[in-house]
């Protein structure tokens, strides 16, 4: 009785504080769709939807592990790989000196959907945005010196996942280390692949299958090494927010289970080596919420295919700090979010971390920036106290709440998903691709008409500019180093073999034969991943993506503040001298399936009142000159993510000329280090946009340049 | 043209246009007469309200020739016919951006170029419709593969939906059509409907007589299965394809019946994996229920077959259905016949855009017309005596 008196009084002093007497309008909505209070009670914690329980202990909720970082803090885990192997290897040799615990290889865009360096479509992509690794042969320099029996290592690879875990698994062995030594994650988490990051191969079936293929091997033979890391990170990066990120990343994974079930698998042999892997952005609460409200979920999903071992119910992630919240502009900043972010996964209680360097929203990191996000880590673990504690935000009002109200959110997703029959087919419908996209443009909308603050872009700019330094990689260089290494590889193998090898990955595709096991043989043998790829792929094809665009998202959550009445006079008076609307191409050209930013253009400039034609993914840049000239657009905006810039915009500038249609207009967007923006004006392109532009001033930017 | 034809042509007074530039009607008469050059500010007006067919040239150039279209204009469509009967990518681009136009002298410029070009009949003309989502870009990818590698030259014009509110467009055809948009032998343009579904009939048909010319036999007309574009599109083809997912009813599917009625050809599409056999029982039911597809055409019956665009699957059965149609109607004459209904057709669509069109440019009537609008929302006046009313006042203009 008296609790709810007290409660009274609290509501009436905060009205007279408020000078409000509604305290509804004081609610946060966020935009999970969840009603966050501005004071939570002891009441919030009478009907939870999931169980808090003990660490160590089913359902997990407080963390996988007993102890936690009571007794051993997270692996700092930095994701990293530029250029060629060697350049590579001396990098993570420097960051294993400096704290590091374990590696995380980023591999070139080439790599991820199977093309050798010298192929022709991927001439901008060769050494761009991770290592090139075309054989066994990079595989050796790549760990050169780093003993593959102590050292855990994580692989970001999905699309030629099987090529390039063969040359892994080869490549331990020629070192010494047999297989069931190898410790540490490949990613091969291939449906996110086709709801957002878009680095496939193959088409859905046989890429499951491949899934299965891999899930089977590693069960039986590698005991000590992860055979998935199933990912929500990706979906966050593309513009889900924490729900879709937990629902959707928890669907796939279920997925994953009925796969290996179906495969014959015992659920115990398996789930175990099941990890996760989540983006954490700067929403600190809801995504410790998220972490924990994962927990409990998959406990319960897991449950469902009768465990005998605890292990297989239980959780364990790797974290990123989110690269989207990283910005360009006011660069320094980024440190600041990185480090909140970090604590959040921290908070969250994450197994393993990766800190991202400030400078990524220009380039690849230096060694100084790299520094800076190591020793984020390292303060947060050994300065700060915050080990000592097991889960220490457990039975916050606020806390519990809002876990519950993730999980109650989440479930209404993943139902969802369960009603069309699961994740393929919810992918093949395009269901949770339009879901994440609607997500992106809305935030955009936020963020452009000032509803959400980001610091030093939307508020707070800076007068000055600062000149951070960056590091660029010689694309051109890289690429005819790793073409001279594999004309060599090629020489020195017997022809004979190698073609023995590809034709039984052609059968094995074919029928049933395990194709990891296969690949291994055929990569110690010499076979490229190149190699490896095409003659997987002449049995299951390559997979063609239908782009969905969504529209009128964008429009209907900017507010009007003026600037879409200045964009409407100015579209008519474009109209009324041209005879028809701005017509703009956005083109994604190169290897680089990253395509949030393009979709964001597309749609927001659609709702802005401009005819937007798209280009399919992979485009060369002679293959959009001549979109650009049949469809006869105004400009072509060129999205760009993987430093591909430096070569794609001159091949494509070149094929304009040669096309005759120099008056096509060129602008580029996206991850562009700010020393480039000369080069791309002296190659004649109009105006360059970075990340955290906002669309509306854009759009009046581009219709004055036509 | 310059300054006083313009006002001539279009009926507008010196007072109004002198009211619309915001000038008084003494310096407009001395802008008309050549006394005085307007300056840049008002230059650009003109150019705006006359959708460019007064320019600045018109008030420092003499004009000896009296038609609408300078001798410069002329040359530029002569060069495009030109171009485009030899095939050139850029020049047909150009020639159907100018078809599209919304400007006057565009639409002088198009007018001139439709009358040049040569006809064709040797081509076939496929429209295919159905809802979002059923496939037909994946399906024209295939199919249009196909035909290509019979050594056919394929072109694709794809009508997207702008939007209501914006009136700003998402073209995504392409991403669809990732091998046969980079062929040789295939050109693709997808356009904004602009709102405008009558208009943008016109123009596709417009369209089609620059593919023709260009050397293209086969060309597609994609729309989206939803609206009265469908009924616009079968009356620019010499063949109309629905097509279906597999199962569930025509509500399901959001096609309305009297589209399928207008089909010569009902593909059900997506006859793969776990859809195959629910493709078939579609099939059959479509095969089965004879009144919902009813014979539109002479001596054919409408077909139902399926196909999977991503297996390559029923492709063939598909082309030769279409072989025997087009061979059978040209024998009996209802091709040429069908093409001719649908000329006369145009004329009906042309006046009744042409008549938006001049209502639109002329201020006078604009206003007059408005009011009349105005008197019929207002319930002052029925709709009856409103259109009598307005007949009235544009005959006697």
């Amino acid at each position: 009785m008296d609790k709810k008196k007290e409660y009274k009084e609290w509501e009436n002093l905060a009205s007279q504080e408020l000078k409000d007497k509604n305290l509804d309008s004081h609610y946060w909505n966020t935009p999970e769709g969840i009603r966050v209070k501005p004071l939570y009670t002891e009441d919030d914690l009478k009907s939870l939807h999931h169980q808090i329980g003990l660490p160590g202990l089913p359902p997990f909720t407080r963390g996988p592990r007993a102890t936690m970082y009571t007794n051993r803090p997270w692996t700092i885990r930095q994701y990293a790989g530029f250029s060629t192997a060697e350049e590579s290897n001396k990098f993570y040799k420097e960051g294993l000196k400096n704290g590091v615990m374990g590696l995380s290889v980023a591999f070139d865009l080439a790599t991820h959907r199977g093309y050798d360096s010298d192929h022709p479509r991927v001439l901008a992509d060769v050494g761009n945005a991770g290592v090139a690794i075309d054989s066994i042969e990079d595989m050796n320099s790549l760990f050169d010196g780093i003993p593959l029996d102590k050292m855990s290592v994580s692989m970001t690879m999905n699309g030629a996942v099987l090529p390039v875990l063969a040359c892994f698994i080869a490549s331990g062995e020629e070192q010494g280390c047999s297989m069931d030594k190898l410790t540490g994650t490949i990613q091969n988490d291939i449906l996110k692949e086709f709801m957002v990051r878009n680095t496939f191969i193959f088409p859905p079936k046989p890429s499951m299958r491949i899934v299965a293929d891999i899930i089977e091997y590693t069960t039986k033979k590698m005991p000590k090494f992860n055979s998935i890391s199933i990912s929500g990170y990706h979906m966050q990066e593309a513009g889900a927010n924490q729900v879709q990120e937990l629902a959707y990343t928890l669907a796939d994974g279920k997925e994953y289970i009925n796969a290996a079930i179906q495969r014959g698998l015992n659920i115990d042999d398996f789930a175990p080596r099941l990890s996760f892997f989540w983006s954490i952005g700067m929403n600190f609460f809801m995504e410790i919420a998220k972490m924990r409200a994962a927990r409990f979920m998959w406990s319960e999903i897991v449950k469902k295919f009768k465990p005998k071992n605890n292990k297989s119910l239980a959780l364990r992630t790797h974290c990123q700090t989110s690269g989207v919240s990283l910005m360009e502009q006011d660069a320094y900043n980024n440190i600041i979010r990185t480090t909140i972010e970090a604590m959040a996964a921290v908070m969250g209680g994450t197994q393993s971390l990766h800190t991202n360097s400030f400078d990524e929203a220009l380039a690849l990191p230096t060694n100084f920036s790299a520094r800076i996000a190591r020793n984020t880590q390292l303060i947060l673990s050994e300065e700060t106290g915050i080990c000592n504690v097991v889960d220490p935000l457990a039975g916050s009002y606020y806390v519990e709440n809002l876990t519950s109200e993730i999980v109650k959110e989440s479930k209404k997703l993943m139902d969802e998903i369960d009603e069309v029959g699961g994740m393929v087919k919810a992918i093949e419908l395009g269901i949770p691709k339009m879901r994440i996209e609607e997500s992106s443009a809305k935030r955009q909308a936020r963020i452009d008409s000032k509803e959400e603050t980001i610091v030093g872009v939307n508020k707070y700019k800076p007068t000055e500019k600062q000149k951070i330094n960056i590091l660029s990689i010689d694309n051109e260089k890289v690429r005819k180093k790793q073409i001279s290494r594999l004309e060599a590889i090629k020489k020195s193998r017997d022809k004979k073999i190698v073609e023995s090898y590809l034709e039984k990955i052609k059968n094995a595709a074919s029928g049933k034969n395990n194709l990891l096991e296969i690949c291994i043989e055929a990569a110690k043998n010499r076979c490229t991943v190149g190699e490896m790829t095409s003659a997987m792929e002449s049995v299951f094809g390559r997979h063609n993506l239908s782009t969905k665009t969504i529209s009128g998202v964008y429009g209907s959550s900017i507010k009007n503040d003026g600037k879409k009445d200045l964009i409407e006079d100015e579209l008519e008076k474009f109209i009324s001298k041209r005879g028809r609307r701005p017509r703009m191409l956005v083109v994604k050209m190169g290897q680089d399936g990253h395509d949030r930013g393009a979709k964001l253009i597309a749609t927001g400039f659609s709702d802005l009142g401009f005819d937007v034609d798209i280009g399919p993914l992979f485009q060369t840049p002679e293959e959009a000159a001549i979109q650009a000239v049949e469809n006869d657009v105004h400009v072509i905006g060129v999205s760009t993510l993987a430093a591909g810039h430096k070569t794609l915009v001159p091949l494509l500038m070149q094929s304009l000329e040669k096309n005759e249609a120099k008056g096509i207009k060129v602008i580029c967007g996206g991850v562009i280090p700010p020393d480039d923006y000369s080069l791309l004006y002296k190659l004649g392109v109009s105006k360059v946009f970075g990340p955290g532009t906002n669309l509306q001033e854009a759009a009046i930017e581009i219709i004055n340049i036509l | 043209m310059n300054l006083k034809e313009y006002l001539k042509i279009f009926k507008i007074s010196n007072l109004d246009f002198s009211k619309s530039l915001g000038i008084s009607n003494v310096s407009l008469s001395r802008y008309i007469s050549g006394d005085r050059l307007p300056e840049r500010k008002i230059l650009e007006k003109i150019f705006q309200i006359t959708d460019g067919l007064v320019d600045a040239n018109d008030f420092y150039l003499e004009k000896k020739n009296p038609n609408l279209l300078s001798e410069i204009q002329k040359q530029k469509i002569k060069e495009i016919v030109n171009e485009i009967k030899k095939g050139n990518r850029n020049y047909l681009a150009k020639a159907i951006t100018i078809i599209e136009s919304t400007l006057l002298s565009h639409k002088l410029e198009s007018n001139l170029l439709l009358s040049k070009l040569p006809s064709n009949q040797n081509s076939i003309r496929i429209g295919i419709t159905g809802v979002p989502g059923v496939g037909k870009s994946t399906f024209i990818e295939t199919f249009g593969m196909t035909l290509v590698d019979l050594g056919h030259k394929v072109s694709v014009l794809a009508v997207d939906p702008s939007s209501n509110k914006s009136g700003g467009s998402i073209l995504g055809d392409k991403t669809r059509m990732t091998k046969l948009s980079v062929n040789k032998n295939a050109f693709i343009r997808p356009s904004p409907s602009q709102g405008h579904l009558g208009g943008v009939a016109k123009k596709t048909n417009d369209s089609i007589s620059c593919l023709e010319a260009a050397g293209f036999d086969i060309i597609f007309v994609e729309t989206m299965g939803v609206g009265q574009a469908e009924t616009a599109v079968y009356d620019m083809v010499d063949i109309f394809l629905v097509m279906l997912l597999p199962s569930g009813g025509d509500e399901l599917q959001g096609i309305k019946k009297g589209i399928i009625e207008m089909a010569d050809l009902i593909v059900v599409n997506k006859a793969d994996g776990n859809l195959k056999k629910s493709a078939e029982i579609t099939t059959s039911e479509y095969k089965n229920a004879q009144t919902m597809i009813s014979k539109m055409r002479k001596d054919l019956t409408p077909e139902v077959l399926m196909c999977s665009s991503i297996e390559s699957f029923g492709i063939n059965e598909i082309w030769n259905y279409i072989k025997k149609f087009i061979e059978i109607s040209r024998n009996n004459g209802s091709f040429f016949e069908n093409r001719q209904k649908q000329k006369i057709k145009s004329i009906w669509n042309n006046l009744n855009s042409r008549l938006e069109f001049y209502i639109e440019k002329n201020i006078k009537t604009k206003e007059f017309v408005k009011k009349i609008i105005k008197d019929v929302e207002n319930n002052n006046l029925d709709v009856n005596n409103a259109t009598d009313i307005i007949f009235d006042y544009l005959s006697n203009n």
